[in-house]
């Protein structure tokens, strides 16, 4: 199938100015985006669970160039939002789609490996990971250090392309429960709260999470930093940590398609990807409306409409 | 900056709770606050003149009033500002009477509370910017929505005061609920008599374009300059070729359409002119009862009509009509009564309506002006009325009084005696209503000189004697017994409820509407013929339920609104509109998505695409700046930064 992948960008390749893809990084265990000018560069192609990185997010920065983009089913639903939004031109980009077995969480994997030295080898097939590492082998079955967003993943295969190369792949769910956040949430308010103080207390406003997202927009003007609005300080306490958090989500309402760039970015390991759970649900509930699956859509918070079908102000 | 703040007692309604004096010596500890003082009645001229002469003796350049509600009088001062020479928009207001002292007791806590408010108010008037005004032309036409006898009134006065009107009514006459009356208490004079000439002259007008069987489709714009669609309802019938003469009703074969002008007394046909005195008085097909355009056969109209004026391939039309100032005209509908099961809910043909009585007792009905009963045809001899059907009773959701059912059951008690002279009426009341000039005593005379006898109380059954008979069984509370009454016709005086789609209508017009869809005044005292919406006033029962002379009273008044406006030589658009700042803007669009009024065009500045308000359009809403994800638009008066420093005011620690 990768085979045919690159045979399929080749052949697109002379019409773009060049297109981004993941390639080997540093060791066996990290993959890089991999921007693609040459049918030399597209050799260096790889697929598979370590393809973690959302390429999307490059693409707004490229609106008026004409790309190519590699995309997982996750990714895919990025473009589409990207799409709606006008934040890229649609003729301008060439969409390259394959059918998606789930990525791994390198967090995870840190987890069980600990910090080793340089990694030597890693393979992976039927279900199990082997990284070698300081003479040391370790197997881990692809189910317990997959990214939590491919456990309720209803698009493994692209929402939209001009190239889909392999067989289409059944979701691994028909309909998302939200069971995580069911969980989290099942627990009293000040255990919640606690947590979130704890976690966000970590923060060290790198704004790793922003730079990763996808639908991140605002350029230079972004509320962390601007002094005008003014609606975060410099100070340095969790209150304004947290408060970028929450209004980093609810800039996403609507338009957040959990693709989890934020949370995979963050240095500390803060779970943030929770909060936009919390709002896709709210939306989903609300509007039944998912983000990123129909680029021609209007998104429920980019529209008025006097009466809300689902939100009976009258009857409050 | 310096800052003055005013701390009003409002006599004794904020002083009565709040300690003023305190307040004011407390706000002297705010930033760049450098004169406060409590004052008696701040709106009165001595009050007004106190601000300017501290303005004046203490420099300064921003004034905070602590009193009411700024819907009221933040105009006032605003003017007070200007006269004293400064922006009227280095002002602020802190609500410390609707906020504070009318809703607390607490002498302590209300003090402290009112304190907070005005620091917040002082907060926000440090960030505030002068604001000039634009100033714009008015397009002096009017739309007037609805043809009932308060869109009569309110289009007559307007179009002799020399303005275009255009009027709006949704079915194929004008004339409304009043056309279908036969004679109007308290004089009993002929309904049709006295509305007649004043429809015809609707008609005759020069001034006066009427589209009868429309309704509003959109609106856009704003004061001044409305942009409306209209939307000619499609009548099958060539209004310029159809003479009225009626031909094609009489040869329409299909009977069983409803009549709404009869109340559905009697059936109707297919092709319908409602009355003889209609205005326009043009035929209409009922497109789901006409034989032709269901089934494709029939066709009689179209062979009989003299005019050639049938055409079965019409369609809907929309006209757009451009105009500076609306009336809203719309009336009232009646409650469906056929919730109440202890009536009938509407199984007995002999329980009828006010109005279907109104229809019977009319010459131009169809009983021709005989009273006769819906099931035999018998001219009954007892008849019991029924009041405060609909009105008055929470169980059914409608908890107020109509206002005018009183009034009319009187007037057609009397009217039945009129008609048949060996009639016995009988009323169930819960209290009689007659506020009115001479209202009083026509109810005194129904009862004294016609001899209708009122029974004070519900009624808590009516059901057919199985011998043609009606009983009316209920409670008369006066004598403290159980009264049975027989009767051969009953009548509801069924209450008034909003016309329908008004909350629809509302929202295209931007207004309030209240819980039961009646359009909201401005103020129900002081404004009882605006809107919130600048250039769109009410008249008659659309705002609630009323009779005749106060619906006429209001047309008048709301005609003198639009001709009070259209006198300006231009208007001023509000200044508090959101502004685009281009620096930021990506011109993603959004707020143009979400703008309800239009009023964001989206436009290129050095090949970049960037938003831009429109000032004359925006409302000052907010909603593009809650939307711009950049933080490019920013509601002036009402930034993001003047809203973050009046939270930091209250959640200081
Ligand atoms: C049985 C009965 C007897 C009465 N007798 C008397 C009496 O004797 N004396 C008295 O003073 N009062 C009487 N009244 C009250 C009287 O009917 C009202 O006061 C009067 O009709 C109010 O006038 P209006 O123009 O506000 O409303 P309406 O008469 O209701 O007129 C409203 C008009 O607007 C039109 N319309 C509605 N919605 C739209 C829309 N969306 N677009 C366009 N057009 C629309 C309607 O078709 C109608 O033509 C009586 C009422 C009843 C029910
Ligand atoms: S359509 Fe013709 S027949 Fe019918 S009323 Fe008009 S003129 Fe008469
Ligand atoms: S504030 Fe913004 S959204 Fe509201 S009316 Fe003005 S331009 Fe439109």
């Amino acid at each position: 199938m990768l085979e045919q992948l690159k045979d399929t960008i080749k052949k697109a390749l002379p019409e773009l100015d060049f297109v981004i893809g993941w390639g080997m990084g540093f060791d066996a265990l990290h993959a890089t985006p991999l921007f693609m000018y040459e049918p030399e560069d597209v050799d260096k192609l790889v697929w598979g669970p370590l393809n973690v990185h959302n390429l999307a997010t490059y693409l707004p920065a490229l609106k008026g160039r004409k790309v190519g983009i590699v995309v997982k089913g996750c990714d895919s639903r990025s473009v589409a939002e990207l799409l709606q939004e006008n934040l890229i031109n649609r003729e301008d980009v060439v969409i390259f789609g394959a059918p998606c077995r789930g990525t791994v969480s390198l967090t995870k994997i840190r987890k069980v490996i600990g910090n080793t030295g340089l990694i030597e080898d890693v393979n992976y097939a039927d279900g199990t990971l082997t990284v070698k590492a300081e003479g040391a082998s370790h197997e881990m079955a692809l189910k317990d250090i997959r990214a939590d967003k491919c456990g309720y993943c209803r698009f493994p295969n692209a929402v939209l392309s001009d190239h889909f190369v392999g067989e289409k792949r059944a979701p691994q769910v028909e309909e998302d429960t939200f069971e995580d956040l069911a969980e989290f949430e099942s627990q009293p308010f000040e255990e919640r709260r606690d947590f979130w103080m704890k976690e966000m207390d970590r923060c060290i406003r790198c704004y790793a999470c922003r730079n990763a997202c996808p639908l991140c927009v605002c350029r230079d003007h972004c509320v962390a930093q601007s002094r005008d609005p003014h609606w975060l300080s410099q100070q340095d306490g969790v209150r304004d940590k947290f408060m970028f958090q929450i209004i980093h989500a609810t800039h996403l309402a609507g338009r957040c398609t959990t693709c989890g760039e934020c949370e995979r970015a963050c240095p500390v390991d803060i779970p943030v990807l929770l909060f936009k759970r919390k709002f896709t649900k709210a939306i989903k509930d609300t509007f039944d409306y998912d983000a990123g699956l129909d680029p021609e859509a209007t998104p429920p918070l980019l529209a008025f409409k006097a009466n809300e079908d689902n939100i009976k102000e009258k009857e409050w | 900056m310096k800052i003055g703040v005013f701390v009003c007692h409002c006599g004794s309604n904020i002083e009565g709770t709040v300690d003023t004096k305190t307040v004011a010596e407390a706000s002297l500890d705010f930033p760049e606050v450098t004169f406060a003082t409590d004052t008696m009645y701040a709106c009165s001229e001595p009050g007004q003149d106190g601000i300017i002469e501290a303005i004046e003796e203490h420099k300064l350049d921003g004034v905070v009033v602590a009193s009411c509600t700024p819907r009221m009088h933040e105009p006032t001062f605003r003017k007070t500002l200007e006269r004293a020479g400064l922006n009227p928009y280095m002002f602020e207001m802190a609500n410390i009477r609707e906020h504070v002292s009318w809703i607390g007791k607490d002498r302590e806590a209300n003090t402290n509370k009112a304190a907070d408010l005005v620091r917040i108010a002082v907060e926000k008037l440090r960030r505030n910017q002068p604001l000039t005004p634009k100033e714009f032309d008015i397009n002096r036409r009017v739309l007037v929505i609805g043809g009932g006898v308060a869109g009569i009134q309110a289009a007559l006065d307007c179009a002799e005061a020399g303005l275009e009107v255009v009027m709006v009514e949704r079915e194929s006459t004008i004339g409304g609920k009043m056309a279908k009356l036969d004679k109007t208490f308290p004089t009993v004079d002929c309904s049709s008599c006295i509305l007649g000439p004043r429809m015809v002259e609707i008609a005759q007008h020069p001034n006066i374009t009427l589209y009868a069987y429309s309704e509003v489709e959109s609106v856009s714009g704003y004061v001044g300059n409305f942009e409306v669609q209209v939307k000619k309802k499609a009548t099958y019938v060539d209004w310029a070729k159809c003479t009225g003469c009626g031909e094609c009703v009489e040869k329409c074969p299909s009977r069983k359409a409803p009549d709404p002008f009869n109340e559905l007394l009697a059936p109707g046909r297919a092709i319908n002119i409602p009355f003889p005195q209609a205005i326009p008085k043009k035929a209409y097909i009922q497109a789901e009862h006409c034989i032709k355009l269901t089934k494709d056969k029939c066709g009689n109209c179209a062979k009989v009509c003299p005019s050639d004026a049938i055409n079965f391939e019409a369609k809907d039309e929309i006209i757009t009509e451009e105009v500076g100032g609306i009336i809203a005209a719309t009336g009232y509908d009646l409650f469906d009564w056929t919730v109440y099961e202890e009536y009938g809910g509407g199984r007995y043909p002999d329980v009828v309506t006010s109005l279907q009585y109104e229809r019977m007792l009319s010459a131009s009905g169809p009983t021709g002006g005989h009273v006769k009963r819906p099931s035999d045809g018998k001219e009954p001899k007892k008849v019991v009325f029924i009041q405060c059907v609909g009105s008055r009773d929470k169980s059914v959701g409608r908890p107020y009084c109509s206002g005018f059912c009183c009034m009319y059951t009187a007037k057609q008690a009397i009217l039945t005696k009129d008609h048949i002279p060996d009639s016995e009426s009988y009323v169930f009341y819960m209290d009689i209503r007659a506020p009115g000039k001479l209202y009083d005593e026509f109810t005194r005379r129904a009862m004294e000189e016609y001899g209708a006898q009122y029974i004070r109380g519900r009624v808590g059954m009516v059901y057919p004697d199985g011998e043609g008979q009606l009983v009316v069984r209920g409670a008369d509370t006066l004598m403290g017994t159980q009264v049975e009454v027989k009767a051969d016709l009953v009548v509801l005086a069924v209450g008034a409820e909003a016309a329908k789609n008004s909350p629809q209508l509302a929202e295209k017009l931007r207004i309030s509407y209240d819980a039961y869809g009646f359009f909201m005044e401005g103020h129900p005292k002081l404004k009882p013929v605006e809107t919130n919406t600048a250039g769109v006033y009410l008249a008659g029962a659309c705002q609630g339920a009323k009779d005749i002379p106060a619906s006429v009273g209001q047309g008048s008044a709301a005609a003198a609104k639009v001709i009070g406006l259209f006198s300006k030589e231009k208007l001023k658009s509000d200044p508090q509109t959101a502004l685009v700042d281009i620096k930021r803007c990506i011109g993603c669009g959004k707020c143009a998505e979400t703008c309800p009024f239009g009023a964001i065009n989206m436009t290129e500045f050095r090949g970049q695409p960037k938003a831009e308000v429109l000032e004359t359009v925006c409302q000052g809403c907010g909603l593009c700046a809650a939307t711009c994800p950049q933080g490019a638009v920013q509601l002036k008066h009402f930034t993001d930064n003047q809203i973050l420093a009046e939270v930091e005011a209250l959640c200081r620690f």
